[in-house]
């Protein structure tokens, strides 16, 4: 889980001028002047959405995520950011930043993906579900006239990713599915210039976007919400079994991806959906998957629950650890052994993780420097790119 | 349902409240049944305002105040209009710009009624999403001045994400922002929508026209739209300032919307008003399936779109849903004649 996003024209200057590479803040603030603030349904960034068909009497059914949106002239979809215009879909935040950060690549979470790296993180406003729980609402949950944004196109935010001495681009945040185009051409164009690109996403997407769009993509973290498709209908007006879909996909292309379960108390923490759960991804993804559960914290239109307890989260790693996932972290619980990672097996630490800082302290080559144990991850900016899946 | 047909309509205001008084007189010796067990719907037509061109501004006025007496009771206009709007009330006409839209005149002729209520123009406000959609409409905006207000929510400025709340507001399975029009500056709101067809939804109406009042209708728009519909107008910001429902049914569409489409479109010459936008619902709906079957269309739950928010709302105690339970008032030519 990311934590909240910079918005605002202030917040925005701001990180540009004082992110990871505070040598550079001259610089960045100059390149702050192309980025153009726009608001309002007249300044929208109109541009051809990549997956739709049309239907009859100008309607169309889109075809990126599972939930297929019927829409008919001059409607939107779900997400509320692609809108039929006359028979033509259009995605309404290609290039529209509301949100930019140079976060650490653990805050993505991404454990086993260049460590103690930065990315440069970026958002449009929109989502394709509705998590009662979710931290970035003010984004997710609105309409691009509704969020102040800033037009900078993708060969713009890899040259911001480059100038800040990132190796990737994180596409974060809101929910980056909705704004596809836009990440799809910016990861293109940042392959091309020896930049990556990770998708951190709650993974609602159908198979030939996902596939088309991880030619390009580097790296995956899917938010697995919980392994119930009450949870998925109450909570997220979304359904379990198209993340599965996904999951499996992505283990079918072998891009790197990681899991992050935010275990909220009573709804979806209780041991057997854990068990079933870790079982699901040993089988389905292998044990190497690295799998976060994340600690869950009151906010937006779940108010009534406590935080996590940590017992419950170190219970859920236990579990999974016994079900045979070598890699279970704990997230947002600072300070806790369950941040580092483990050789699984000699046991010793290899990477050390406290809060945001992190140091590699016994891998040497993708291996455990005590017992030579192959850590699967991409290690190196090399790796990462290397490869073009899909 | 009772009919009151004229052979004759009259367009003239002071002739309209003479005959009107008239014709509710008559049907009040026709009423066995309790007055309260029934809400009360009126549909009022007239060839004026079936022009393509537009309907005829002063046969608007003329149909809205006879509607309004028929659908009051009472004998005079001042009585009629101020048994739902005080001098002191600032009133929000909420018009639907998506598409199809609700046509100026109507609206027009409605700010020209609330004046029998005594109401300030500079207290009326003609409003929908955006300045933007409302333009495109053929609304003239007005945000200061003297006259009637006209602007959408988001040409507010302001506080707020876009010109709506900022606290976040639920009376069902979603969560929303309402428009600060609603919140801030409206004690007494007016549904002032289009009678169109809709893809999802399979009606959009007056219940419906409210999803302009939220910042996130594309979340509410799954399974034909029910029970959102409902959850969306059950919200005290509504449901506490919802005083009447006027829809234009000038020019309605029976196929193919939202999008405005000529093709499906008739020249019902109509205007409906209810204080139950349910009941209004219904009778909207019966229009429409009653001009689809005339033209050969299959109803709308033969389409996969039933209008099942109907009966969510009256679950709800927004209405009547149940044609049984509304009096319809016909005024002009029948309401089920459609052509």
């Amino acid at each position: 889980m990311s934590t909240a996003p910079v918005t605002g024209r202030r917040a925005f200057l701001k990180t540009l001028g004082c992110g990871a590479c505070a040598m550079c803040a001259d610089c960045l603030l100059a390149r702050a002047a192309w980025a153009r603030q726009v608001q309002g349904r007249n300044q929208v960034a109109v541009h051809d959405a990549m997956w739709f068909e049309t239907i009859e009497d100008n309607a169309v059914r889109c075809t990126l995520c599972p939930r297929e949106c019927v829409v008919a002239d001059v409607e939107r979809g779900y997400c509320g950011v692609r809108e039929n215009q006359g028979g033509e879909y259009k995605t309404l935040v290609y290039g529209t930043l509301c949100s930019v950060n140079v976060d650490p690549i653990e805050k993505k979470p991404l454990f086993h993906y260049l460590p103690a790296t930065t990315a440069l993180s970026v958002a449009t406003p929109g989502c394709n579900m509705e998590c009662k729980f979710c931290q970035n609402w003010e984004i997710s949950q609105f309409r691009p006239e509704q969020v102040t944004s800033y037009l900078v196109p993708p060969r713009d935010v890899v040259q911001l990713a480059v100038s800040h001495n990132s190796p990737t681009i994180a596409y974060t945040y809101s929910e980056p599915v909705v704004f596809y185009e836009y990440a799809h051409d910016t990861a293109a164009l940042g392959r091309r210039q020896g930049v990556g690109s990770v998708l951190i996403s709650n993974g609602y997407i159908l198979e030939e976007p996902l596939r088309q769009l991880c030619q390009h993509l580097t790296a995956v973290k899917v938010d697995l919400k919980a392994f119930t498709e009450t949870f998925y209908a109450d909570h997220c007006a979304a359904s379990l079994a198209p993340v599965l879909d996904t999951l499996d996909v992505l283990a079918d292309i072998g891009i790197h991806t990681e899991v992050v379960v935010l275990l909220i108390p009573t709804l979806n923490d209780s041991a057997a959906e854990i068990r079933e759960m870790a079982r699901w991804l040993v089988e389905h993804m292998g044990p190497d998957v690295p799998v976060h559960f994340s600690r869950f914290h009151p906010i937006y239109r779940m108010k009534n629950l406590p935080p996590t307890p940590v017992a419950v989260l170190e219970r859920a790693r236990r579990i999974a650890l016994d079900s045979g996932l070598n890699y279970v972290y704990l997230g947002n619980v600072p300070f806790h052994e369950g941040e580092s990672t483990y050789c699984p097996r000699c046991g010793k630490m290899v990477i050390q993780r406290v809060g945001y800082r992190t140091d590699v302290v016994g891998l040497e080559d993708g291996a455990c420097a005590s017992c030579g144990c192959n850590i699967p991850g991409v290690w190196t900016q090399e790796q990462a790119l290397a490869v073009r899946r899909g | 349902m009772k009919r009151l047909m004229r052979r004759e309509f009259l367009s003239e205001t002071g002739q309209a409240v003479a005959a009107a008084a008239v014709a509710v007189a008559a049907l009040s010796t026709e009423d066995t049944r309790p007055a309260l067990a029934k809400s009360r719907v009126v549909v009022v037509r007239h060839p004026a305002l079936a022009d393509a061109a537009g309907p005829d501004p002063r046969a608007v006025r003329g149909a809205l105040d006879q509607a309004a007496l028929a659908l009051s009771g009472e004998s005079d206009l001042d009585g009629a209009w101020a048994r739902w709007f005080k001098p002191q009330d600032r009133v929000a006409m909420k018009v639907n710009c998506l598409g199809l839209a609700t046509h100026p005149a109507v609206v027009a002729g409605l700010a020209q009624s609330l004046g029998a209520a005594e109401i300030a123009p500079e207290r009326t406000i003609v409003w929908d999403r955006s300045d933007h959609e409302l333009v495109r409409a053929g609304y003239t905006l007005r945000k200061r001045g003297s006259g009637m207000r006209c602007y959408g929510t988001d040409g507010l400025g302001g506080s707020g994400p876009g010109g709506y709340d900022t606290e976040l507001a639920t009376s069902g399975a979603i969560g929303s922002l309402y428009s600060r029009i609603i919140t801030e500056r409206c004690d007494a709101l007016v549904s002032v929508p289009v009678l169109k067809d809709h893809n999802l939804a399979g009606l959009t109406c007056a219940l419906k026209n409210f999803f302009g009042a939220i910042h996130n209708p594309n979340k509410y728009h799954d399974n034909g739209c029910t029970p959102f519909v409902a959850d969306v107008c059950a919200h005290e910001h509504i449901r506490n300032r919802l005083r009447l429902a006027v829809c234009d049914a000038t020019q309605p569409q029976y196929n193919g919307g939202p999008p405005r489409r000529q093709r499906w479109q008739w020249p019902y010459g109509g205007l409906i008003l209810s204080t139950d936008v349910v009941a209004l619902d219904r009778v909207a709906l019966e229009i429409l399936e009653r001009k689809r079957a005339v033209v050969g269309l299959r109803p709308l739950a033969a389409e996969q779109r039933p209008v099942r928010y109907l009966e969510s709302a009256a679950a709800r105690n927004l209405g009547k849903a149940d044609l049984a339970d509304i009096e319809i008032i016909s005024i002009g030519t029948d309401w089920l004649d459609v052509g």
